[in-house]
């Protein structure tokens, strides 16, 4: 649909006397009824009518004007235009071009050569290198017990990266000295390397200690026995007590991160299918003491 | 689009601060005070000047530097391009023979 304002020939600071008056005008000459012979003046006195509709409101109006509603009063979805994505700007370029010093520095960067060549070196003012950026997939266990990564950087240099003891998910290491190269006596940058610790769905951490759970069937349970589990420093065997219960904490001294240790919960497991035995037993048995596991509940 | 109508897009904007920013240069619309046309480029200048004021109240002596050095990286940004198009329509030889030339 055209512009309201168009349709009515005003200006768009006219005033509603003037809106009203260019409508009554067009109006009348356009009436279908006063131009039986022109097929198209409903249409157009149609338009006429929306569009002093739409100018006579002064809310719609000025909706209208701030590029809120379009002529038929619709919304307008209004994607900001930014200036960076807007063709044109040409208009404001500056006088002046490339110098040759320019040109070189702008395609080392453009084909990916950042800090081998730059003009700051002719300037001969020292300036630090910058600092690069890598990132590195650890497993739970090596990012717990410690190790030492080999990363392969772009230029074909290798870094040997030691990951601490106990480097948590999300750590960022910094390495000095191993960035881009400085300019003119000034040092180089720092590596800096983010590390993601990959989930073990053995072991979980708190703080420096770590948790394990693990099955045990309910005659384990109720008669105690030994079973191997894994640590972080490989798998250890561990006594389960007689009349153990589901949570009952063992706890396995020094074998956490540095100084924690590692805490195995057991997890009662009753056997699946029929025990039709077990269930003859348990309908004779009276237990020796009056435990009422809801007890205080 | 006319200059009542740019004004019309900002609540906050008065007109005499507009007709300021093209007086000093800032915005360049076509034509001659007071049948300004403003082209979509314009339109879009004048929404960044008024971010500068407005949401990041950059101090109006600043903004002549602001905005000589935002269009020299504008500039910049194009020259580059041209330059990246003509490198990339040359010959495998000719770019190998440029790159070479640039690595030194």
């Amino acid at each position: 649909m055209k512009d309201p304002y168009e349709i009515l020939g005003v200006q768009r600071t006219a005033d509603e006397a003037a809106i009203r008056a260019a409508y009554r005008k067009l109006a009348k000459k356009h009436h279908p009824d006063v131009n039986p012979d022109k097929p198209d003046a409903a249409a157009r006195f149609g338009e006429i009518s929306s569009a002093y509709e739409l100018l006579s409101d002064k809310d719609k109006r000025a909706r209208f004007d701030r590029g809120e509603i379009d002529a038929e009063g619709h919304e307008v979805h209004q994607e900001r235009q930014y200036y960076r994505d807007t063709p044109g700007q040409e208009r404001y370029e500056q006088a002046g071009g490339f110098s040759q010093e320019d040109l070189e520095a702008f395609l080392a960067q453009a084909f990916g050569h950042a800090g081998q060549r730059s003009d700051w070196g002719a300037t001969g003012r020292p300036m630090r290198g910058r600092d690069m950026q890598y990132s590195l997939t650890v497993s739970f266990v090596d990012a717990a017990r410690g190790t030492t990564r080999r990363l392969a950087l772009p230029d074909g240099k290798t870094l040997d990266v030691r990951i601490p003891p106990g480097t948590e998910d999300g750590h960022v290491l910094r390495l000095r000295g191993q960035g881009g190269p400085g300019f003119n006596g000034s040092p180089a940058g720092d590596a800096l390397i983010e590390v993601t610790v990959a989930p073990d769905p053995r072991f979980r951490r708190d703080g420096d200690d770590i948790i394990t759970e693990v099955p045990v069937s309910l005659k384990e349970a109720v008669l105690g026995t030994s079973l191997e589990v894994p640590t972080i420093h490989g798998p250890v065997r561990v006594t389960v007590p007689p009349g153990s219960g589901t949570g009952t904490r063992l706890r396995l001294r020094g074998k956490g991160i540095r100084q924690g240790h590692q805490f195995v919960e057991l997890r009662v497991v009753v056997p699946p299918g029929d025990e039709p035995e077990l269930a003859a037993f348990l309908k004779t048995w009276t237990p020796k003491g009056t435990s009422n596991p809801r007890e205080g509940s | 689009m006319r200059f009542t109508a740019v004004v019309a897009l900002f609540p906050d904007l008065r007109a005499a601060e507009l007709q300021g920013w093209v007086e000093r240069g800032w915005v360049r619309p076509e034509g001659d005070e007071p049948d300004w046309v403003f082209q979509e480029i314009d339109v879009a200048r004048v929404r960044l000047i008024h971010d500068f004021r407005r949401e990041m109240a950059v101090p109006e002596e600043t903004m002549p530097l602001v905005l000589s050095l935002l269009d020299q990286v504008y500039t910049l940004r194009g020259q580059m391009r041209a330059i990246a198009r003509a490198v990339e329509g040359q010959p495998e030889a000719v770019r190998a023979a440029i790159l070479a030339a640039i690595r030194g």
